[in-house]
């Protein structure tokens, strides 16, 4: 907001301004009534710039012509005509406004006059607002901007002008403003802004008229990749370029979004030879069909990223399980006494070394599965699952734990048959990981109890154990890779750092959740529920983009 | 004895993978390094079972299996890849193919011979 003080007047126009400013707004009402005769030399000015230079040296208490009277009464017309007036009193309270003001805040005089001027103002500017009292006092002149609160609680921005008002003993009275609503000039700014932002912006823009289909405004990238120039873009519907240009998603997009309620549909496609982000929103225009903006992101090298990315994680990983194969194969064979017996040092150490062998294959699994999830590759091989069945299956399968820990697997409430369609690899995949984080955590002779419990609307399947459990002050970072948990001691309980991410992943692409209780001391479930409402997907499912895995 | 031919192209994969199938006494084993290698091979040999590294430089298994396919000789061989990125959907084209299993590496030395009789009965 520009403002500032007009530097304080001299002794002769002190006289003259307040004398002029003080019979300024009943002189003008009397002008406008055809009094002009009688009021001319009371009629006082309060001017906006560009008016000082024609009323002072007329308003001089000197006799008057009647031309001169006239010129004053038609000057002082136009100004009332185009400028917005209020007087306040010393105390700051409204005593007096012109037609424009009431007009253009909806306020009736009913409701101004009497009150205190900062009604019209918010409490941003009661500051400024004090300033520019005081400044009135000592006798200077303000403009700037401000804004101006009407009836209805909008806010418009007006360029004022205030000065001091002084009776003809040179007493303060009050002060008078003129202002000019500068609202809609801002807005022009802002809208030559945005245009011409648009124009320049990096992502293509287009506009099209939804009942002709005809382009109505291309900025400088969508012209420059269409090949298209002003003249020729307004002469094409999008029927007509997507014949002739590379773009029939979006025709596509547009028909299909004309025929439904939607107001806006957003999707990736190939067009120019290269990838996009596409969006397009549906202007309407109270019941007419409006217009289609259509917003082209170019995402070719986010999507080349991704794939290099995923290329080389892809990579490594078959280079490390190549190795990998021979390690793990030989120690195997040499466990398996293929070379003859071992010394018990040697095939402790042996032992040792196949185990992490194994862990690190775990690792590479895991990092394969986020990789994949994160991209919105993980396969779901969707099927009617008895999960009663596959509890006991999992149980089975990881009876190893059992003897590695010495705990006892049991498996409660799964003896009728459950029915859910799911991937049941992936189900076993988190069950093993819960059960095998359960067997680590727990003590010799301690029992795992995994639990199937049906509702309606969901399945809720929990591990529980009775081990060291997780300090509360860890219990946010669970989920989290390589968690750094101070009990966990992952390198000797052989953990991978990542299994719980992957679990959470799995579990959410499959539409569940996945969450746990622990006390210290006393051990921890973790659960999983999955929504009956899978069923829905097909037989092969990508599991949806999850960021929060990549 | 059970004539398995061996394609793989990691010599050390390969003496893994001849110790763990001599030590059960079942199979007599042709190993080859190169799919090329290994069609030269059934030239002059018919194995009862063909077990195919997938990623091998020059010709890959799968293309290695494919000729091998248009061979009266082989055409119902059973065929198991070893395969180091065991994605689901290669599996599942694997399977289409004609592959009796699809062995992950690494594998199991121990069990190795034991997958190959079951894949091969199944097949």
């Amino acid at each position: 907001m520009s403002s500032h003080f007009a530097n304080k007047r001299t002794a002769g126009s002190f006289f003259l301004s307040s004398a002029l400013a003080a019979g300024w707004y009943t002189a003008s009402s009397a002008l406008l009534s055809g009094q002009a005769g009688e009021t001319i030399p009371v009629v006082g000015a309060i001017v906006l710039a560009g008016l000082a230079p024609f009323i002072i040296p007329m308003a001089r208490p000197t006799v008057q012509t009647e031309d001169a009277q006239l010129g004053m009464a038609q000057r002082l017309k136009a100004f009332d005509s185009h400028a917005i007036v209020n007087i306040v009193d010393t105390k700051g309270l409204l005593t007096e406004v012109n037609d424009r003001f009431t007009a253009l805040t909806g306020y009736t005089r009913d409701q101004l006059i009497g009150q205190p001027v900062s009604m019209l103002y918010d409490d941003d500017f009661k500051e400024l607002a004090a300033e520019i009292r005081a400044g009135l006092k000592r006798g200077d002149t303000w403009q700037g901007e401000t804004p101006l609160r009407c009836a209805d609680g909008r806010m418009i921005c007006t360029q004022i002008t205030v000065m001091p008002m002084y009776d003809t003993a040179g007493k303060w009275t009050g002060s008078i403003t003129a202002r000019t609503d500068v609202t809609r000039a801002h807005e022009l700014l802002a809208e030559r802004d945005t245009a011409e932002t648009l124009y320049e912006l990096r992502d293509d823009i287009w506009i099209v008229d939804a009942e002709t289909n005809r382009l109505t405004y291309m900025n400088r990238s969508a012209m420059r990749r269409t090949g298209l120039s002003d003249k020729a873009y307004s002469a094409k519907t999008l029927d007509e370029l997507a014949q002739e240009a590379d773009c029939a998603p979006i025709l596509d997009a547009c028909k299909t979004l004309a025929e439904t309620d939607k107001a806006m549909t957003q999707f990736d496609a190939e067009m120019f030879g290269k990838h996009f982000q596409v969006t397009i929103k549906m202007l309407k225009i109270g019941h007419a069909p409006g217009r289609f903006l259509i917003m082209l992101h170019d995402i070719t090298d986010i999507i080349n990223e991704e794939r290099t990315k995923s290329e080389f994680i892809s990579m490594v990983s078959h280079e490390l399980r190549s190795p990998l194969t021979s390690i793990k194969g030989s120690m195997g064979l040499l466990l398996s006494r293929a070379a003859g017996d071992l010394p018990p040092k040697a095939r402790a150490l042996l032992e040792i070394s196949h185990r992490n062998a194994d862990r690190l294959v775990l690792i590479i699994n895991d990092i394969l599965d986020l990789e994949k999830i994160a991209n919105g590759r993980l396969e779901f091989d969707m099927e009617k699952t008895n999960i009663s069945e596959l509890l006991h299956e999992t149980g089975s399968a990881n009876a190893s734990l059992e003897q590695r820990f010495g705990v006892r697997i049991q498996i409660e409430n799964a003896d009728a048959p459950i029915w859910l369609t799911t991937d049941p690899n992936r189900i076993i995949q988190v069950l093993t990981n819960l059960l095998s984080n359960a067997a680590k955590f727990s003590k010799p002779g301690d029992r795992i109890v995994l639990r199937a419990e049906d509702s309606a609307d969901e399945l809720r399947v929990s591990v529980t154990d009775k081990g060291l459990g997780i300090p509360v002050s860890e219990q946010h970072k669970v989920f989290q890779r390589f968690a750094d948990l101070s009990n966990s001691n992952r390198s000797s309980k052989g953990g991978t750092g990542l299994g719980l991410s992957v679990c959470k992943a799995i579990v959410e692409s499959l539409g569940g959740k996945i969450g746990f209780d622990s006390r210290e001391g006393f051990g921890t479930t973790f659960y999983f529920t999955l929504p009956k409402k899978t069923s829905q997907m097909g037989s092969k499912e990508t599991a949806p983009l999850l960021r929060e895995a990549s | 004895m059970i004539k398995l031919l061996h394609v793989e192209d990691d010599a050390d994969i390969r003496e893994i993978a001849l110790m763990a199938l001599e030590l059960s006494g079942e199979f007599d084993v042709v190993q080859c390094e190169t799919g090329e290698a290994a069609l030269n091979q059934v030239q002059t040999y018919t194995p009862d079972v063909i077990l195919l590294d997938m990623m091998m430089p020059g010709m890959t298994g799968r293309q290695t299996l494919e000729k091998m396919r248009e061979m009266d000789s082989l055409r119902d061989v059973p065929a198991i890849f070893m395969t180091a990125r065991a994605q689901h959907n290669e599996i599942e084209e694997l399977r289409e193919l004609g592959a009796a299993d699809v062995i992950s590496k690494p594998f199991d030395p121990i069990s190795l011979a034991d997958q190959v009789k079951t894949a091969m009965q199944a097949g």
